[in-house]
């Protein structure tokens, strides 16, 4: 499964992009299982959001959703902040 | 408002607050006089009135509003639920913590910016209390309004320092809630760059009133501060240059064009929000230049005129604003003054059409 990230807007409007391909991970069954979790409680169009918040583009094996802070599930922004770590 | 002899006793008593702003700014001195005069009134005689001639009537006149501000800083303590424990109120003492501090001192020089340069009460002008949390989330790299107050990261450290740093960033937030409450700009494309704009324009005339500078003192930056050392930078945005402000191996380069010739095209960020807000931050900065003084005396009280005077379309385009600026500075300061002058041009030499 390939786990990419996109983020851009807020404050600063700079974007930043994380890709993780679990594969080859000892721990893909529960990046799986994050992944999917935080797909599902995505949208399929951006939204407005809030002034100076961040928008996020989580694309897994082709399939891309969108949301933004700061209204974030606790699934999204585990899954965000682990592929921006990890997969900078 | 038939006879021209009765003015006087019919601001006074029942002509609402919205219809005062508009006739303050007709072209008539007859009529703009009057309204002028009224609004200008100070808070005893609010009062006086409200007590005395419209009981039975509260929605035609403007609320008694205090002149201090009403701070309350939150401690989200690295989570993200808004908004966390209450740790500094009006007129409690400063704690230990420089965080918190800075954010109660800068939703202060807000208030006062806006109260004594504009004469307007808080960001909805009616005296909303004013609400900031610190801390949030971890190493969290922003600031943003949530549409009921404003939010502040740590930075990571690395590349951000402490949002709360920059006076002019809380400064930003806090005019997103002023734009909220007043042309209310569409967060998308021309109209979202011109709110991200006037954030920028009032956060950075903020930090002018409280240091007190010129238009030719001041940095016109945005963020001085905020990027970490290790950074090749020298903040986030830059209105005298936009473009120059940061070129780094992390963060790129500041992507801001000055003029219409370099606009982006994005669907990113809203849109370029962030991006092509250079092109009327930067005729802003060349308004203030061409005058010359405090900048919020005669370029911010233009723009704040526009963005307050009911005319500002929420989907507006730059030209739009522009041709806004143009008639409140020929209403504001008079027809062919150096401001009418100053504001043609600089939209001129960014680019945008002021017709």
């Amino acid at each position: 499964m390939r786990i990419q990230v996109r983020r851009t807007g807020g404050f600063g409007g700079i974007q930043r992009r994380g890709e993780v391909d679990t594969s080859t991970r000892p721990d893909a069954h529960e990046w799986h299982a994050l992944a999917e979790r935080a797909v599902a409680a995505g949208h399929s169009a951006p939204s407005t959001g809030v002034p100076d918040g961040f928008h996020y583009e989580i694309t897994v094996d082709g399939k891309t959703v969108h949301t933004a802070d700061p209204r974030l599930t606790d699934d999204q922004r585990e899954l965000i902040s682990r592929v921006l770590k990890e997969g900078a | 408002m038939t006879t021209h002899g009765g003015f006087e006793p019919v601001f006074c008593t029942i002509v609402p607050p919205h219809v005062l702003d508009r006739l303050a700014q007709h072209e008539d001195p007859a009529l703009a006089g009057p309204a002028r005069e009224t609004l200008e009134r100070d808070a005893y005689e609010r009062t006086h009135r409200r007590l005395t001639t419209v009981i039975g009537a509260p929605t035609l006149t403007a609320p008694v509003v205090s002149d201090k501000p009403q701070r309350t800083i939150y401690d989200a303590k690295h989570k993200q639920e808004l908004p966390g424990k209450k740790v500094r109120a009006e007129g409690s003492d400063p704690g230990k913590d420089a965080t918190v501090n800075r954010a109660f001192a800068g939703l202060g020089a807000t208030f006062e910016l806006y109260l004594n340069a504009f004469n307007r009460h808080s960001i909805d002008g009616e005296g909303l209390p004013l609400n900031a949390s610190v801390h949030y989330d971890v190493k969290y790299d922003n600031a943003f309004w949530n549409g009921e107050q404003m939010v502040f990261g740590d930075g990571d450290g690395e590349l951000f320092l402490d949002f709360t740093i920059p006076v002019d960033v809380i400064g930003h937030e806090l005019t997103h809630g002023v734009t909220q409450y007043t042309a209310n700009l569409t967060y998308f494309g021309q109209s979202g760059a011109l709110n991200e704009s006037i954030s920028d324009v009032f956060g950075s005339l903020i930090k002018q009133y409280t240091l007190g500078q010129t238009a030719t003192e001041a940095d016109w930056l945005i963020g001085a501060g905020l990027l970490a050392p290790r950074v090749s930078g020298v903040a986030l945005r830059s209105m005298k240059a936009p473009g120059t402000a940061y070129d780094d191996d992390a963060l790129g380069k500041d992507p801001q064009p000055a003029t219409m010739d370099d606009f982006v095209k994005t669907g990113s960020d809203n849109g370029g929000v962030h991006i092509n807000s250079g092109i009327p931050n930067h005729a802003f900065y060349l308004v203030a230049d061409a005058l010359g003084g405090h900048a919020w005396e005669k370029a911010g009280q233009i723009w704040y005129d526009v963005l307050t005077g009911g005319e500002l379309k929420k989907d507006a385009l730059f030209t739009d604003f522009a041709t806004l600026t143009v008639a409140a500075a020929k209403t504001r300061f008079g027809d062919g003054g150096e401001e009418l002058q100053a504001v043609s041009k600089a939209w001129e030499q960014v680019g945008v059409p002021t017709s």
